[in-house]
């Protein structure tokens, strides 16, 4: 059951289905219109938070899925709200006509509109935000990433601005500015697991396409997945990672032994390695057979991660009887 | 079940209630005795039974209301990131078995998501192609 209340992540197809679906009840259920006073609110629906949140969810939902008379509607409502000059309302209103574009020409029309309203005010946040997006989505990679350090440089303490940099330099494949920006994340927000992890990653994928910093690269990713699982217990993405980079890490002290890198990096030697990836292996065993035993409280994972972990497992075991 | 607590809480303060009526009338029937009687020595202490009913009723009232505090939350970071991470929304269940209003999920999650970057064309292209894949 998908609480509609809540701020919530990227939904699945057949969850933004479902709640896409319930547009048009909720739509009916609540008044078309929602006065501010306090006086009003004795006589009628109170004026809650949660409206809010549950007609922006719908309008991203029903756009998504296609439903565009509802999501009209939605936006409707929360423009009789808060406005039509309201900074994030501008954003979600952008966000429906592009969502309803069609053809390039009309697209380029949004663009010079946000480029306007940037224009009287540089320091709409969420228009700028918009405007990166829809450069991306565009295919103008480079002007997104142009246009997204002008965000950054004015608001640097934007951790989803930093963490959008990234993910827009690691699609065009420059692993050390993508590295740069989630590193910045951390800065921000130090205590975010996920985050650690999804920089482990990067470092993961840095190593596999560069040949000379490997073995630093990786001994950084190490790094930060013991980092995430040390914020995290059971975390499933953690510790598969940590598994992956302590065996690769093993294979490469093999191969390469004798070698004093100029750079100051240090990697465990082979017993806490061998250590790391077989505590890291008895954690996910003991995930995905909870996981699959059905017990109540293991089920907050992913089935598709766990599928993954399993894979993984299947694969040591494997080279272990060999 | 929510309701058992605070049946308990609700009768506890009725007790109270009542022990401390009785309280008042006994020592209002004490001092009109004392009055007439002129003697000395008559006993104003108060009724054993009031004492234990006011204790009962005390106890009932703390009972019920401990028992009808909401889940207590792990303090530590890793165990409580570790609790969301394992059960989701369902280690988040009030005792009713509805999922606790404030409950987030993993409260950093936004950053891989990015829901103010949100790429709606592609969201839109994908969910149309599934849609088509599902109708088939």
């Amino acid at each position: 059951m998908i609480s509609l209340s809540q701020d919530r992540g990227l939904l699945s197809h057949p969850d933004a289905l479902h709640v896409a679906q319930q547009a048009p009840l909720v739509l009916k259920d609540a008044p078309k219109t929602i006065s501010a006073s306090p006086w009003a609110s004795l006589f009628s629906a109170p004026d809650t938070a949660d409206l809010w949140i549950t007609y922006e969810n719908l309008l991203l939902s029903c756009l998504r899925s296609g439903d565009d008379k509802s999501a009209i509607e939605c936006l409707d409502r929360i423009t009789a709200r808060f406005g039509s000059q309201n900074e994030r309302v501008m954003a979600l209103t952008g966000l429906g006509k592009e969502a309803t574009a069609k053809g390039d020409e009309q697209l380029q029309h949004i663009l010079t509109e946000y480029q306007e309203i940037l224009g009287e005010n540089a320091a709409n946040i969420p228009i700028a935000k918009r405007r990166v997006a829809l450069l991306r989505s565009m295919g103008k990679d480079s002007e997104a990433i142009t246009a997204l350090g002008t965000l950054l440089d004015s608001s640097p303490t934007d951790a989803e601005g930093w963490s959008e940099l990234a993910d827009l330099h690691l699609s065009q494949g420059h692993y050390p500015q993508a590295i740069f920006a989630l590193e910045e994340v951390l800065v921000l927000v130090p205590n975010a697991w996920n985050m650690h992890a999804r920089l482990g990653e990067v470092f993961m994928m840095a190593a596999a396409s560069s040949s000379d910093a490997q073995l630093k690269y990786r001994a950084e990713a190490l790094k930060r997945f013991a980092r995430s699982v040390e914020l995290c217990d059971h975390y499933l993405r953690g510790y598969y990672g940590l598994k992956l980079v302590a065996d690769q890490l093993q294979e490469d002290k093999i191969r390469s032994k004798p070698k004093n890198d100029p750079d100051s990096f240090t990697i465990p030697d082979q017993e806490t390695l061998a250590r790391l990836s077989e505590v890291a292996m008895e954690r996910l065993a003991d995930i995905v057979r909870r996981y699959k035993a059905g017990e109540p409280l293991w089920q907050g994972y992913d089935s598709s991660a766990i599928a993954a972990a399993a894979d993984l497992l299947d694969k040591t075991k494997q080279t272990l009887v060999r | 079940m929510a309701w058992i607590p605070r049946f308990i809480t609700f009768t506890g303060l009725v007790l109270l209630a009542h022990a401390g009526y009785s309280a008042q009338e006994h020592a209002a029937l004490a001092s009109t005795t004392a009055q007439h009687s002129n003697q000395a020595g008559t006993s104003t202490s108060l009724p054993i039974d009031i004492s234990i009913e006011t204790i009962v009723a005390t106890m009932a009232v703390c009972i019920g209301l401990v028992l009808n505090t909401p889940n207590l939350r792990p303090i530590q970071w890793n165990v409580w990131a570790g609790k969301i991470e394992r059960e989701g929304a369902e280690g988040f269940r009030d005792s009713s078995g509805a999922v606790e209003k404030d409950y987030r999920g993993n409260p950093f999650s936004t950053l891989e998501s990015r829901p103010g970057f949100v790429d709606i064309r592609k969201q839109r292209r994908e969910f149309a192609e599934w849609a088509k894949s599902e109708s088939t």
